[in-house]
């Protein structure tokens, strides 16, 4: 397995021989309708595949002994449950839960999260998208033979952070080692940018199931810049479904949202989908719900899409805008809902510029994240780099109900942003904070994030502790919160309440009901994955060692051996606790090593050209 | 939070360019680009705990540092900070700005909805925007830091007027 990533940075030359050794990391597109799996073989990504083909249906059917995902779970109506991927990181009362003509029964709970009521139990929206990642995992764990080191899982650039959270926590639900969550639209640019060595500035036009995505990405030198993203995290192909839909229940002489009939809403929808598709190709089709019969042109059917569609237009104008980008290299064409020619005329018009589609729509996504899959686990294509975007700006709950900004949208993660707070009373020991994301001024038109609760602040007058507040969002976009009271230096505790979502401690008991007997095969779990993290922690250092061993501080090397030694030690005998402190241990022992390698790294990657050189120009 | 290795660094130092307002703009992006190469936390996604942590706390502040750099007021801005000149705080606003400003907003108000005189008032006060950024350039290359911090006062009241003209365009 490569775990040369230290190698591949200190010595770029060298890193194509060892490529040969390839991983079992994968890519997943968890789609609204249709999720897929990819890996690189021999040097191309590749979708893996069953008799069906490479998609497998977002659908799961429950049964109170079962759960059947793809294909088989289309052909039940009841206790299924499609688009979940809708309601991630929604809460109940959210518009995505509220709109008509939904197929599904809601389970009373929190407002926290969605959930759904099938076979007598309720299951959460992330747990249906466990079912669907397990079922992924299964065929890749079949196909390269052996356990999967990690996954990229995609996810659309316009998710805010809940909905990354819990994309996060299905994979992890779902026993997968999520290495990266990767934009959609950045996953498709790598899949046509590696393959066709295409430069320049590319607009990636992604409207699936049920999201629509913009981005505009530039490619120079193997770095992937994203220059901006927008989109609307609710529209997509489903909603020409329903367009359709409604009109065919108004000529069927029904109400709109079908009089709360399940059945019938669901089979409609599924025709209204029939339809559509077929008439990419037809100009006229035949549709039939039940005994009611009737025709609808491409027309008609154009008449009823055109007006959700046009939602597109603003996203767009704004990401150019946002992106300043001159002219545009190319149109990328992404998702199911590109095929039609419909949105193929809307594409040119807006861009002025003929789309390219060379790659399946549907699998491109896919693709392109088994391709960081690889990337991520060193396969030696070192020189290509990928850097994202906040989609949303992040801020706080000022007083008057105003979102003070932060983090501005579109700046390039990972990113921090601090921020110090005083005390408004004596003695006062804590702090609350309310973050939100979007755009608009007032706190109540934001999405709520979570609320932070700070303590442990040292008791002063008021207006003199200092609480200095650390935003930090890392490489998948994802928020973490760090406190610290500045006049003392103290960290103070922080308890996350989570605006939508699951808390860690019900995915920690959600992956505890996933073991079925009970504690002990927690701990044999726990132990396994101890042992796999202390094994990959001796090879990275060891081979960082065997590279290196110049940087090695003389007064270190005692401790380092200890530590290592530790971590055999513990590794052999069956203490999970163990193993973890003396993980901490040899990371405690190799700090300066850890630097020293980071600042040399530094050093090629400037070529030749070393910081301190600058540094002690600029200051003398 | 860990703290970057070396937390106290200027942006200068994060991309390694020499601390001066004049800058070649590819040599910055270059050298941007490369050492995003080298930090990004895909590229240590493999390696040990301490090693993701400074790639992902480094990688932060060179984007910092670069979004500070790559714009010119930005930059000037910062150079002033480092000096202990703070323009929000430090500088008071010349009357004769504020009333400028002032019949400016009143004009915009007047023009709201008008794209054609909304865009005209915007233009002007970029070709306004451009040479107070002239300024600026200036300032730095004679040393004259007063007149370096009032254009950039005057920039700070342009830029907020064509971000509400851009609101009425975008309405």
């Amino acid at each position: 397995m490569p775990r040369e990533a230290l190698f591949d940075i200190s010595e770029p030359g060298e890193s194509k021989a060892k490529a040969v050794c390839a991983g079992r990391a994968v890519g997943i597109d968890l789609g609204t309708t249709n999720s897929l799996v990819a890996t690189v073989q021999a040097g191309q990504p590749v979708c893996l595949r069953d008799e069906h083909g490479a998609i497998v249906p977002s659908v799961v059917h429950y049964e109170a002994d079962r759960v059947v995902v793809g294909r088989q779970a289309q052909a039940f109506d009841d206790d299924t449950i499609s688009s979940a991927k809708r309601f991630m990181g929604r809460g109940p009362n959210d518009a995505e839960a509220t709109r008509k003509l939904m197929p599904y029964r809601f389970a009373p709970g929190s407002d926290n999260v969605v959930r759904f009521a099938v076979a007598g139990r309720a299951v959460t929206p992330i747990e249906v998208s466990a079912e669907i990642l397990r079922v992924l995992r299964a065929r890749a764990e079949a196909e390269l033979g052996g356990p999967l080191d990690g996954a990229v899982i995609t996810v659309p650039a316009y998710f805010d952070d809940a909905q990354r959270q819990a994309t996060r926590d299905a994979g992890r639900l779902a026993g997968l080692e999520v290495l990266r969550l990767l934009n959609e639209p950045t996953a498709a640019a790598l899949a046509y940018g590696l393959d066709k060595q295409a430069e320049g500035t590319f607009a990636v036009f992604d409207l699936g199931g049920g999201t629509f995505d913009i981005s505009i990405l530039k490619l120079e030198g193997g770095v992937f810049e994203v220059k901006a993203t927008g989109g609307d995290s609710a529209l997509g192909g489903d909603d020409f479904d329903r367009a359709i839909a409604g009109e065919l229940l108004r000529r069927m002489g029904k109400p709109d949202d079908a009089g709360g009939d399940r059945l019938l809403a669901r089979r409609v929808i599924a025709e209204s989908r029939a339809a559509k598709e077929a008439l990419s190709n037809a100009s006229e089709v035949p549709v039939t719900v039940g005994d009611w019969r009737g025709n609808l042109a491409r027309s008609e059917m154009e008449a009823l899409v055109g007006p959700v569609l046009d939602r597109c237009g603003p996203p767009v104008r704004r990401a150019l805008k946002d992106a300043a980008a001159g002219d545009l290299s190319g149109v990328i064409l992404v998702g199911g809902a590109t095929r039609m020619p419909l949105v193929r005329r809307f594409v040119r018009g807006l861009f002025g510029k003929e789309p390219l589609a060379d790659i399946d729509p549907d699998e491109v996504v896919a693709l392109g994240a088994a391709i960081q899959a690889d990337l991520l686990a060193g396969s030696g294509r070192g020189d290509v780099v990928l850097m994202d975007v906040v989609p949303l700006s992040l801020g706080l709950e000022m007083m008057g109900g105003v979102a003070e900004k932060l983090i501005h949208r579109n700046t390039t993660v990972p990113c921090g942003a601090t921020q110090t707070f005083t005390t408004y009373a004596d003695n006062q020991t804590g702090f609350d904070l309310h973050v939100v994301q979007g755009e608009r001024e007032l706190v109540a038109d934001c999405r709520s994030l979570a609320r932070f609760k700070m303590t442990g602040i040292p008791p002063m007058p008021a207006g003199m502790a200092r609480l200095e507040v650390t935003f930090l969002v890392d490489a998948d976009g994802i928020l973490r919160v760090a406190a610290k009271e500045e006049t003392t230096g103290k960290e103070t505790a922080i308890e996350v309440r989570p605006s939508y979502g699951l808390t860690d401690d019900e995915v920690e008991k959600m992956l505890l009901d996933s073991f079925e007997h009970g504690e002990t095969d927690v701990k044999a779990r726990m132990l396994v994955e101890q042992r796999v993290e202390a094994d990959r922690i001796l090879q990275a250092t060891r081979a960082a060692l065997v590279a290196d061993p110049a940087l090695v501080p003389e007064a270190d090397r005692p401790s380092i051996d200890a530590a290592l030694r530790k971590v055999e030690e513990t590794k052999r005998a069956s203490d999970h606790h163990a193993i973890r402190l003396a993980i901490e241990g040899l990371d405690a022992a190799t700090k300066e090593f850890a630097t020293r390698r980071m600042n040399r790294a530094l050093d090629q990657g400037i070529r030749g050209r070393s910081v301190g050189e600058v540094e002690a120009k600029v200051q003398r | 939070m860990v703290q970057a290795p070396d937390a106290k660094a200027n942006h200068f130092q994060v991309i390694g360019v020499e601390r001066r307002f004049e800058m070649d703009r590819g040599d910055l992006e270059k050298r941007y680009k490369d050492l995003t190469r080298v930090l990004h936390p895909d590229r240590w996604v493999r390696a040990d705990a301490q090693a993701r942590r400074f790639s992902l706390s480094r990688s932060v502040q060179l984007n910092d540092a670069w979004r500070t750099l790559r714009d010119p007021v930005r930059r000037a801005e910062y150079l002033l900070k480092l000096d202990g000149i703070d323009i929000a705080e430090d500088r008071a606003v010349p009357p004769a700005l504020l009333m400028e400003v002032m019949e400016m907003r009143e004009g915009l108000a007047e023009a709201r909805g008008d794209r054609a005189r909304v865009e005209a008032m915007a233009a002007a006060v970029r070709a306004r925007r451009d040479q107070e950024l002239g300024a600026v350039t200036a300032g730095f290359a004679s040393g004259d830091v007063n007149a370096v911090s009032g254009a950039l006062v005057k920039i700070r009241y342009f830029d907020r007027f064509l971000e509400e003209a851009e609101a009425d365009h975008a309405a």
